[in-house]
């Protein structure tokens, strides 16, 4: 994403004019929490408070002076982390929520998807749940009378459509909640993060139902934080960040200018985190589950870098990646083997290379030094990772300094030109193709 | 009203005509969800017992015997036949109101957050807790019959005057309750208070004993300025002194009614926006 674009996302947030497409409209709006200092529980105390003036309020702005435009027949799509605003924004559309300042707008019928089967009782029949579930979505009972034999069938229950609520799967309800809330072609659908709903067979089946209700024209309020599922369902989206809009526009556009910031806050994240753990290793002369060896040599310091030789915590996949290790060794020691491993977060034990396996012996050591590791072109695809490193001796029976995956690392395919994003790492392999040599072994 | 784009405009935050009629605008649209909310308490009140819904006849009856036994030789006097029909005929005009009122402001501050996830009138939980009330108050009519045909109560023509007793406590309970909701969603201790207020108020009401047992000197307050001492009268009047009211008799309970209604309404619907951020 070039900077040019950013500037025009950005001007694009000051000047929000409604047209006449607009089927959603916020126009500044906010949503002011007072939330109380401290949790003041009974009116006695209140009472006590209020006479001397101690009733102290904090305001707290789930949303900001936001305004955005939703266009009819668009899917719009709201990114942001957790506690930016996105589910306030969706409340106030769905008419949950009334903004303390600013005006909502919203032409047409609202079909909430916000907690799906919210008001079921479990000891209520699945039918008669369809029938509570259908009123409080306002509908009326010759409406529900007309929708149930398509709910029933659509929600696959067969004969447990008599049983308790209560006898059902989690997954069962689900597709029950589902199913009364989109029986209806709405004019505007909130779906939030609820694609998850039911078995495999069941989410493609809601997936379809939902495109089936956007091929009809509705309006879709999309809520994800999947940015899978954001750059390949919406068209434009938003950003909302502690109740802030950062950005709106196209929503490969403003995906991408929130993936790039939430890897410079990683960046930083990692940055600190291996600062602090340079700290404490320094300090800790014990053995840790992090650490542990008796210390012969001592690896006194490690440098994630590039090839200018900058810290770095983020790489891109294919980018070279150099690492540095400092070490101390406390007495003459012969021929030591230098070691690391990757580790990817969930536990996964990629790779580990060391020395004596390259060839590489080295002579006997005594005092401070380094050793570098150098890899070309990074091969692993987008994820966290984690270097551990080592030190032992010859025949591997003594281990001098042990790290454990305390060095973490971001790889990312944002900038790369190697756009692979299916399993663990890219073989850098080549395609081929061509037609006329099939032609002649046949 | 119609907008450029063609698509009415079903929802502007900032236009809004008065909040006291758009709330009884939207309860008219939403009356089915009234009729559901009602039929779930019921339903599920005794949904594993299995006498069921006879339980809602059963309870005053005991409580009614628990009364006789305790009372009946206490307050034995001619102006006071037929303890339990008296006993249960007073019992059932408070239990409506105490019920009505706890379980509207039960529903709507713990009434699973709903509140919070879709829109509905927010009226709906207090008018679905006079609509339960109102059945069980029906069905414990049963009860009522049984024990005045048993201690030999005449049922006379003034019992047409019943359902109007009824609405009138109804509307009474539906005003307090609106009332105490809006208190309780800023206080949740409200909800634990209320009961301790309940028990006393039931005990300063000429319920399980006679008016006349009151010492003159307090008797003015407990009766003439005690609501509930009006609509439990009200409500004895055409079934266990089985004559109409007179005028005042009438005219106190109603206004009492319609003043309390109109007030929980108003104040109700006036903080009902402020609901969603304190739930």
């Amino acid at each position: 994403m070039n900077l040019h674009t950013g500037y025009k996302l950005m001007s694009d947030i000051s000047s929000p004019v409604p047209t006449d497409q607009d089927i959603i409209q916020l126009e500044n709006v906010s949503v002011e929490y007072r939330v109380p200092q401290e949790r003041i529980g009974t009116f006695k105390e209140y009472m006590i408070r209020l006479l001397e003036g101690r009733v102290k309020h904090r305001n707290f702005n789930a949303l900001n002076k936001v305004s955005i435009n939703v266009r009819r027949g668009e899917v719009f799509g709201l990114i942001g982390p957790n506690g930016a605003g996105k589910s306030t924004l969706l409340k106030l559309v769905a008419r949950v929520l009334r903004p303390t300042h600013g005006r909502v707008r919203v032409m047409g019928r609202v079909a909430p998807l916000l907690e799906v089967g919210a008001g079921f009782h479990p000891e209520l029949t699945g039918r008669e749940n369809i029938f509570l579930n259908g009123a409080m979505l306002g509908f009326s009972r010759e409406q529900m009378q007309e929708k149930f034999p398509r709910i029933v069938e659509f929600s696959e229950l067969g004969d447990f459509i008599d049983a308790p609520l209560r006898t059902y799967s989690s997954g069962m309800s689900a597709r029950l909640g589902f199913a009364v809330a989109t029986d209806t072609q709405p004019d505007i659908l909130i779906v939030d993060e609820i694609l998850s709903v039911g078995d495999e067979a069941f989410q493609h089946k809601s997936f379809e139902r939902i495109q089936a209700i956007k091929a009809q024209g509705a309006t879709i309020l999309l809520v994800s934080h999947a940015m899978s599922t954001i750059e390949s369902m919406c068209q434009r989206a938003a950003w909302l960040h502690h109740g802030q809009l950062i950005a709106v526009g196209d929503a490969e556009a403003v995906v991408a200018q929130y993936t790039g910031r939430v890897l410079e806050n990683e960046a930083e994240r990692l940055t600190t985190e291996r600062k602090t753990v340079g700290a404490n290793l320094a300090l800790s002369q014990n053995e840790s589950p992090s650490r542990w060896g008796n210390r012969k040599i001592e690896i006194t310091h490690v440098h994630i870098t590039d090839p200018s030789g900058i810290e770095q915590a983020i790489f891109n996949t294919g980018q070279p990646l150099i690492l540095q290790i400092d070490y101390e060794a406390h007495e003459h020691i012969q021929a030591p083997v230098f070691g690391i491993a990757i580790y990817r977060q969930d536990g996964i034990h990629i790779t580990g290379p060391n020395t004596t396996q390259a060839g590489l012996t080295l002579p006997t050591i005594d005092g401070p030094g380094r050793i570098t590791y150098e890899i070309a072109s990074l091969p692993l695809l987008e994820g966290l990772y984690s270097f551990s490193i080592a030190v032992v001796s010859q025949n591997e029976n003594e281990i001098f300094d042990y790290h454990d995956r305390i060095y973490p690392f971001r790889v990312t395919n944002r900038d790369a030109h190697i756009k692979e994003r299916y399993g663990l790492l890219t073989l850098g392999g080549k395609w081929k193709f061509d037609a006329t040599q099939l032609m002649e072994h046949k | 009203m119609k907008s450029k784009t063609g698509l009415p405009v079903t929802y502007d935050s900032t236009r809004r005509g008065s909040v006291v009629f758009e709330e009884l605008r939207e309860i008219l649209n939403y009356r089915y969800l009234i009729l559901q909310l009602v039929r779930r308490d019921i339903l599920t009140r005794y949904k594993r017992s299995i006498l069921g819904v006879a339980w809602t006849m059963l309870n005053p009856l005991g409580m009614m015997l628990v009364w006789t036994i305790a009372f009946s030789q206490i307050f034995k006097s001619a102006s006071l036949p037929a303890y339990p029909a008296f006993a249960l005929n007073g019992l059932l005009a408070w239990t409506f109101f105490s019920q009505t009122t706890t379980a509207s402001m039960v529903n709507l501050v713990w009434g699973g957050g709903l509140l919070n996830r879709i829109y509905i009138p927010r009226v709906s939980f207090a008018l679905a807790a006079m609509g339960t009330g109102l059945v069980n108050m029906l069905l414990s009519l049963v009860p009522l019959a049984v024990v005045m045909l048993v201690t030999g109560m005449p049922f006379t023509w003034t019992l047409i005057f019943v359902p109007v007793t009824i609405l009138i406590i109804g509307a009474f309970a539906l005003g307090v309750g609106l009332l105490i909701s809006t208190w309780a969603v800023y206080f949740p201790d409200i909800a634990e208070m209320y009961q301790i207020v309940l028990t006393a108020w039931m005990f300063l009401t000429p319920i399980m004993y006679p008016e006349e047992i009151l010492p003159q000197a307090y008797r003015i307050y407990i009766t003439m300025l005690n609501p509930m001492y009006h609509m439990v009268k009200l409500f004895r009047i055409p079934i266990y002194y089985a004559r109409l009211p007179t005028l005042m008799e009438f005219l106190v309970p109603l206004s009492i009614s319609l003043i309390v209604l109109i007030l929980g309404w108003v104040v109700f619907s006036r903080k009902s926006d402020e609901f969603a951020y304190r739930i």
